[in-house]
């Protein structure tokens, strides 16, 4: 009857609901769950496909379809809850418009850069793409070609497609879009610990005393691990919550100390709390003497623009000495931070002096034990890498860091932004486990773990995010494929740089996607992907957890996975058309072979049998090529980090695990790095180790305030910021599918403060423009909602592809990190 | 000729953890009870609030959990589970059951 079926599901509901809770409710369900009717729906365990949190799902499958998720009870990261966006990640591959064939710009049968899309076969497909990558390695040599991929990839897409690039095709050219959210953490890291990643884990969240978040809306984009920290602000009434933003947003309910603040002007406050620490004698000065050493880092760095910006021909020191820093010792620092009193910060950044002083004191005083956490208010700034600095010295300076709850916490935004495209190496710049191109030693270990001849991998760090749209719009990048983002609508000012760049005639753009986006729409060939569960692989979250999943549904018939489309297509070239003559010559076995013969099949990765596989279990790609690829690519990918801090356990252990947290030594997984007792890599009797650097030591860095690229004036006389929204991820191309949040959050509205829309002369629904020196955009008003801006700036979510906010925005970059700043630029708005 | 647009009787239920501002918890409450298909199961020491929502769609769902997740004396609303039956027949339903993996293994 169906009244009982309803009342089991309902107990079934209210069970798990309560285990969650950690509440007893009546025993209804217990004796059902034994009920003989269970099911043809079959539960297996996945990392979401969305934030970088890295929450364990439970997927549903029945009748070859994903049909329920629920949270993971036995994830440590989510300890069985989900979010709105895990909560319909069930629906993100059943969109009506999801792609099953390969479409090409055609006219009369033949391609044509402005014909109309024509669906072809995957055969004729990779012909296409084959030639045109030819007549570009022919014409302008492997510069001319390159590849933006994707802190959404999993592992193995990103180590197939870096391998591809450059060990096959031999350029540097390819970049995440992990450029855009994580490059200034990844430099911050680099720059003070000499190791990328955050030492603490999520295990910070339930020991802090004091939670400090920095240009992070936690509440909307990290909704779990805000759960988290909501549970320890209630459970321990001492908790105290500081909340640093441009804007009021929703994470501002929970704050104690809320404070809105001048764009740019976060390095002032950062400055200020050293200051303040160092007047107030609370330096802990046995761990600074010991753990740390002073820099005093170049300045006027200028903001990554084109050469010939104004901007960039005023900045002094914008070429190679950009990131270069000379030692100092403290008291050198001490006078440097001093010019950052109370007073003077606060008038610059508009935060009242007791609001300040409330927030420098919890920092200082030695018995609070401080988490900080920021995502893109720090990252995407033309000063990210040193906003990621100048945290890290304050958590240094009074040794607040690598022990429970004491925890300088970057958190990233994609599902394998650290597990994917830092620790992968998918940027221009690097090989995996933080090693560069430009080492001689790095390149020297990667052609030996590839078995590839000395000089394989050029020196020269490739084209990244921001310079490969310029790159296209110049002409000198010719053969490009994008694969697992949305770029045209997530790049700054396509305007100028990314569209005219895409639709270049001297260039072929290829855009891999499950969706028609604005990217694909922008394309000469667009690739129908298999996304998710429809593949197996890993991701590895802000926490260095490292989690996988098997394939658990069948694509849609003619959509193939990200990493099938790189490999089935270095089948197409033979080393000798991609190889010059004396490189095949210290390697001439090579000669003959397919660049999928040398990269894949014949390397390690192709040592593990398709008996490895469990049998019951899909694996769509492995049973194409032959063996197991994802374990063998992992395998290989893993080799470069044992034993040298970045240890990953065996493969086949992801797969019984809710995923484990790198170093993995002898089988156990690390939590805290940098501290003896936690982390194996530290040297006996040292009590922290900074083992990035060769000395041991952090870096404190001495680095000043500097004015934003761009602030407004008389006639743009509004700072323009923006940012995401709890009910879209990223740029909307799964959300938007699923109707219940399109209905949620429809159009993207600027947001902007009541006295300025009266000001203007607008109401509330106004038809406006945002209107740039760059472009423009329409919109309507919001002068209520959650984000509430303060008078002179605006705020407008970018995962509208009807309004694309991007027109506007600056691409601006921090020098150091290339990331572009999306937070900062002015504008005008108008009535329409 | 515009087709007749069958629409497939569903019932969805989901169940959710809110956490309220404590000094709200009564208030809260009083919200989530006034939603149609809305019902509380138990509140823990620490003032959780285990709620289900029943309806008869994504979109009703969604626009019943919507009304509560908004309120300003909630902090948080977080999802658990969610499971759809379809009725449309009565022959395959006993396949629409779901196995409760929060069971302690």
């Amino acid at each position: 009857m169906t009244i009982n079926r309803r009342e089991f599901i309902k107990a079934n509901a209210i069970a798990a609901a309560a285990a969650v809770a950690g509440v007893s409710v009546p025993a209804v369900a217990s004796n059902l769950i034994t009920s003989s009717d269970i099911t043809k729906l079959k539960w297996d365990k996945a990392a979401c496909r969305f934030c970088g949190t890295g929450c364990s799902v439970n997927v549903g499958v029945m009748d070859g379809k994903v049909v329920a998720t629920h949270g993971d009870i036995k994830s440590p990261v989510n300890k069985g809850l989900s979010c709105v966006k895990g909560y319909f990640l069930s629906k993100i591959m059943y969109g009506k418009d999801r792609l099953t064939t390969p479409l090409l710009r055609m006219t009369n049968g033949k391609y044509d850069k402005e014909g109309e899309f024509t669906p072809i076969s995957w055969d004729q497909a990779f012909n296409v793409m084959a030639e045109k990558a030819n007549d570009a390695l022919k014409k302008d040599g492997p510069e001319a070609l390159g590849m933006f991929g994707s802190g959404q990839w999993t592992v193995q897409e990103g180590y197939a497609a870096v391998k591809l690039m450059k060990a096959g095709f031999r350029t540097n050219n390819i970049d995440p879009n992990a450029r855009h959210c994580m490059a200034s953490a990844v430099g911050g890291f680099m720059r003070t610990f000499g190791i990328d990643e955050p030492m603490g884990c999520y295990d910070d969240l339930e020991a802090a005393d004091a939670f400090v978040l920095w240009g992070s809306n936690m509440a909307e984009m990290h909704p779990i691990l805000w759960t988290r920290l909501t549970d320890r602000r209630l459970s321990a009434p001492h908790v105290k919550v500081a909340v640093l933003s441009t804007f009021e947003h929703r994470s501002f309910d929970l704050a104690d100390n809320g404070m809105i603040f001048t764009p740019q002007t976060d390095l002032a406050i950062l400055n200020y709390i050293a200051n303040y620490i160092i007047q107030t004698g609370r330096v802990n000065k046995d761990f600074v003497s010991k753990h740390t050493n002073f820099r005093l880092g170049e300045t006027d760095i200028g903001y990554g623009l084109r050469p010939e910006h104004p901007l960039e021909q005023k900045a002094k020191n914008n070429g190679k000495t950009k990131g270069s820093s000379t030692p100092i010792d403290f008291d050198e620092y001490a006078k440097f931070v001093s010019t950052y009193t109370v007073e003077s910060v606060s008038k610059l950044s508009g935060v009242p002096e007791h609001k300040l002083k409330e927030l420098a004191e919890m920092y200082a005083d030695p018995k609070i034990k401080v988490t900080s956490f920021w995502t893109m208010g720090f990252n995407q700034h033309t000063r990210g890498v040193w906003a990621n600095n100048l945290v890290y010295n304050i958590h240094l300076l009074t040794g607040k860091i690598s022990t429970p709850g004491n925890s300088p916490f970057s958190l990233t935004g994609q599902p394998s932004a650290c597990g994917t495209a830092r620790e992968v190496g998918t940027f221009s710049h690097r090989l995996p486990a933080d090693m560069v191109v430009k080492n001689p030693k790095h390149r020297a270990i990667a052609e030996k773990i590839w078995d590839l001849p000395e000089g394989t991998i050029p020196a020269k760090p490739g084209y990244h995010a921001v310079l490969q749209n310029r790159m296209l719009k110049d002409g000198k990048l010719n053969f490009y494929w994008v694969q697992c983002n949305n770029n045209m609508q997530a790049a700054a000012n396509i305007n100028e740089e990314a569209y005219p760049g895409y639709r270049n005639p001297k260039n072929f753009i290829v855009v891999s996607d499950p969706y028609p986006t604005v990217t694909a729409q922008a394309a000469d060939l667009i690739l129908p992907t298999a996304m998710w569960v429809e593949k197996e692989g890993m991701y590895g979250n802000a926490e260095r957890r490292t989690q996988s999943w098997y394939q658990m549904v069948e694509a849609p018939e003619g959509a193939k996975s990200d990493m099938w489309q790189v490999v089935e297509f270095s089948k197409r070239f033979k080393v000798e058309d991609v190889w010059p003559e004396e490189l095949i010559a210290k390697k001439p076995e090579v000669r003959g072979k397919t660049l999928f013969d040398v990269l894949y099949k014949d390397a390690s990765v192709g040592k593990f049998p398709l008996s490895e596989i469990p049998e019951d279990r899909l694996n769509d790609e492995s049973r194409d090529f032959g063996f197991y690829i994802q374990k063998g690519l992992f395998e290989e990918y893993a080799s470069f980090g044992r034993g040298h801090a970045h240890d990953l356990a065996p493969y086949d252990r992801y797969h019984q695990e809710r995923g484990l947290r790198w170093p993995v030594v002898d089988g156990k997984e690390t939590k805290w790095r940098f501290k003896e007792g936690s982390d194996p890599y530290v040297k006996p009797g040292s009590d922290w180790d900074f083992y990035g650097h060769k000395d041991g030591r952090a870096r404190i860095f001495a680095l000043p305030y500097e004015p934003a690229a761009e602030s407004p004036d008389e006639e743009y006389d509004l700072w323009l910021s923006t940012g995401r929204v709890l009910e879209h991820w990223h740029s909307g191309s799964m959300t938007q599918r699923v109707p219940e949040l399109y209905k949620a959050m429809p159009d993207a509205l600027v947001y902007m403060h009541p006295d300025d829309a009266k000001k203007r002369n607008m109401r509330r629904g106004d038809l406006v423009k945002l209107i740039s020196r760059r472009g423009e955009v329409q919109t309507r008003v919001e002068t209520r909602g959650r984000n509430k801006p303060p008078i002179g700036l605006v705020y407008m979510p970018w995962f509208d592809a009807s309004r694309l906010v991007n027109k506007v925005t600056l691409d601006a970059t921090d020098p150091l990190s290339k990331e572009t700043d999306y937070k900062k630029c002015a504008i005008k708005i108008v009535k329409v | 000729m515009t087709q007749k647009h069958h629409k497939t009787p569903e019932y969805h239920v989901a169940s959710l953890v809110a956490s309220p501002i404590l000094a709200q918890l009564d208030e809260v409450k009083a919200v989530i009870t006034a939603v149609e298909g809305a019902e509380i199961h138990a509140v823990s020491d620490e003032g959780k609030i285990v709620f289900t929502v029943e309806g008869t769609g994504f979109k009703d769902l969604d626009k019943k959990i919507d009304i509560i997740r908004v309120h300003k004396g909630i902090l948080n609303v977080s999802p658990v589970y969610h499971q759809v039956l379809d009725e449309s027949g009565d022959d395959n339903a006993e396949e629409q059951y779901s196995e409760v993996t929060t069971k302690k293994e």
